[in-house]
């Protein structure tokens, strides 16, 4: 039984004594959105392959990190999870903003309420100079619970458009055995390719500053190779453009 | 002298704070300092100080039986007159009832391992209860993430209305400016932990403030007191102790005992943001409590909060905890020993002033010598269920039964 052990708990590859080879490049991703929308559990899926019978909820901030191999290239895939409550927001998560390289909103198709807090987490986006150079996307997490929807895809999407990001829609629990096996509108995207498209995007831009001095610690375990993860501005929708940001 | 009771365990519910401990010495100071606490805990007024003392030092208050009678004193809380059980209506119209709920449903951990579901879902059921009454008494007080990882603590030690009276206190002083609408008095508090570390380890200070780490590793230590991170629950009953006894700075003078504990592993990570947060705010679980406890206690002493906020960054900010320490404290001076306060309830009698409960047979049975409610225990149990809806009562009844192994304190605050 996989388990959050706590909310300052980190994806136990990183203890593993590997070290990465040098200049590791680091596309730091940041989760953010209402509190039980699934970050943790999201975050954990990617980072740790499977979806924990526990969380707690998250105090502050979390991180959780991944090595992965993007066309040969090794690269750190660090994601930053938030406290949902929001007086978290205000005073203590700003500082963990700094040098994000994208961020990730997060719903919960089940909870029309956390569907509407977007705007407001949108702006929190835009208050902390996240602006039009970061790649943001939404993702409408809980889709395995099919019988409880609130958030239809079509106004997700109509929401997405409004805001220039592509969406996705998944399930952390049960991110597989959904729809008919294609990704498309209407089915659940894979949590893996979710994050890979993610960095696929950061690795098509203009090379990052940021990267990991030679001999730095810590090396996940789990490396994991993608080839082209999935055209990601085939039919439109999915643009990566940031311009209401 | 009351010998501590060893009591058979199936839920596996082991809360006493005893370590495995090397016998030696055939553990003397601890029979000593059970007799001290006794003694303290029978004069009248209660001898706080030693109570406070014995708290603070080597071992804490020992047992958990210790703890329930201290902690309440701790706190001038009066067990007698405590607050009846929370009516349904408590649930209603809350603001913060939704963020209680997500967050006290997926706080399965904070119970003991062997513990089945239903008597966990029960426990779940009364903390939603406790917080919600506890912040509906006072509207000034905000409910944070975090806060259900105190209540637990309380809950599990001490039962339900003993949770309340004494979540209450500690809400209102320790735990207040957790508890303002932002966040910002926390954050000043979390600003005396740099300064800290820079009175005793210049070097570290410095390295951590070129990785920009920030103090939000410490930020659930601080506002949980360490129960949000700590596994072992012995751990965190041992520094409750300490806490309650303790100035509301203290879990910062903990936390910088901490980091200085770890300063060699800290030095040798990475000089980054992520590579020191991730180190930091990983807690190991073997941790040398006793000592760090001590180390604590010696910063504090050192350094006081006085003289820290001296400078700069910490002059402005007023803290409600730190102001009302003082008044507080003397509050706790003039408390009668149980077994007059008890007596004194009995004397009001059936006039059922505040225990206009809505089991008034019970209550007036509750009330009577421990020694009794032990020997009818279960009589007592299977009365309190017969006054309960029939679907709650069987799961009620396993917890009731969870109870009498904890002890005779943990029944009297079931119903
Ligand atoms: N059915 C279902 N439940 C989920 C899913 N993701 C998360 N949850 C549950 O939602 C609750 C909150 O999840 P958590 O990750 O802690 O939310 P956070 O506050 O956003 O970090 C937990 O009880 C999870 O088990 C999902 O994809 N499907
Ligand atoms: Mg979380």
């Amino acid at each position: 039984m996989a388990e959050v052990e706590s909310s300052v708990e980190f994806s136990s590859s990183l203890t593993s004594s590997t070290l990465p080879p040098p200049r590791t490049r680091i596309f730091k991703i940041i989760v953010i959105g209402d509190s039980g929308v699934g970050k943790t559990c999201l975050t954990y899926r990617f980072c740790a392959g499977k979806f924990p019978e526990k969380t707690e909820a998250t105090i502050g901030v979390d991180f959780r990190e991944r090595l992965v191999e993007i066309d040969g290239e090794k690269i750190k895939i660090q994601l930053w999870d938030t406290a949902g409550q929001e007086r978290f927001r205000k005073s203590m998560v700003q500082h963990y903003y700094r040098n994000v390289h994208a961020v990730v909103f997060v719903y919960d198709v089940t909870s029309a309420a956390s569907f509407r807090s977007l705007p407001a987490w949108i702006e929190e986006c835009k208050q902390h100079a996240l602006g039009t150079e970061v790649p943001r996307i939404l993702v409408g997490n809980k889709c395995d619970l099919q019988d409880s929807i609130q958030v239809g895809t079509d106004v997700a999407q109509q929401f997405a458009d409004a805001h220039s990001m592509p969406l996705f829609e998944t399930s952390a629990k049960n991110p597989t055995n959904q729809g008919d096996g294609s990704y498309g509108r209407g089915n659940s995207d894979h949590v893996e390719a979710i994050f890979m498209t993610v960095a696929h995007k950061l690795k098509s831009q203009k090379p990052l500053v940021l990267s990991q001095p030679p001999g730095g610690p810590g090396g996940p375990g789990g490396t994991v190779t993608l080839g082209r993860a999935r055209d990601d501005g085939g039919d439109g929708a999915r643009s990566w453009g940031c311009s209401s940001c | 002298m009351t010998k501590p009771k060893r009591r058979k365990n199936n839920a596996g519910v082991r809360v006493n704070g005893n370590g495995p401990s090397v016998t030696r010495e055939p553990d003397s100071w601890k029979k000593q300092k059970l007799a001290e606490i006794h003694q303290a805990l029978n004069s009248d007024p209660v001898d706080i100080e030693t109570l406070r003392r014995a708290a603070a030092s080597k071992g804490g208050l020992l047992i958990d039986e210790l703890r329930r009678k201290v902690w309440p004193k701790l706190l001038n809380v009066n067990v007698y007159d405590l607050p009846h059980k929370p009516g349904r209506d408590v649930r209603e119209n809350h603001k913060d009832y939704n963020q209680v709920l997500l967050d006290v449903r997926r706080s399965m951990k904070r119970f003991p391992k062997g513990m089945p579901a239903t008597e966990r879902a029960v426990l779940q059921e009364q903390l939603i209860d406790i917080i919600l009454e506890v912040l509906k008494h006072s509207p000034q007080l905000h409910y944070y993430q975090g806060y259900h990882d105190v209540a637990v603590t309380l809950l599990l030690l001490v039962g339900e209305r003993r949770a309340i009276a004494m979540l209450h206190t500690l809400s209102n002083h320790h735990l207040r400016d957790f508890m303002d609408p932002t966040m910002d008095s926390t954050k000043h508090i979390l600003n005396y932990l740099m300064p800290i570390i820079e009175q005793v380890d210049t070097e570290l200070h410095d390295f951590m403030i070129r990785a920009e780490v920030g103090t939000i590793f410490a930020l659930s230590w601080l506002i949980t007191w360490y129960g949000h991170v700590l596994s072992e629950f012995r751990h965190t009953l041992r520094l409750y102790d300490f806490f309650l006894a303790s100035h509301p700075l203290m879990p910062i003078y903990l936390a910088a005992a901490i980091v200085l504990h770890r300063e060699k592993e800290v030095k040798r990570t990475e000089c980054d943001m992520a590579m020191v947060h991730h180190l930091l705010s990983r807690i190991p679980q073997d941790l040398p409590y006793e000592l760090l406890i001590g180390r604590s206690q010696a910063l504090f002493d050192q350094y006081p909060p006085s003289l820290l906020a001296k400078r700069a960054a910490l002059q402005s900010h007023k803290s409600l905890s730190i102001s009302t320490f003082q008044s507080f404290q003397l509050s706790t001076l003039h408390q009668r020993p149980d077994s007059v306060l008890q007596r004194l309830t009995k004397a009001r009698g059936s006039s059922a002033s505040r225990h206009d409960h809505r089991h008034p047979g019970l209550e007036a049975a509750l009330s009577r010598d421990r020694g009794l409610l032990l020997g009818q225990g279960n009589r007592m149990v299977k009365m309190a269920v017969w006054g309960l809806s029939a679907t709650l009562g069987a799961a009620v009844f396993a917890v009731a039964q969870t109870a009498m192994d904890w002890g005779p304190e943990m029944l009297f605050q079931l119903f």
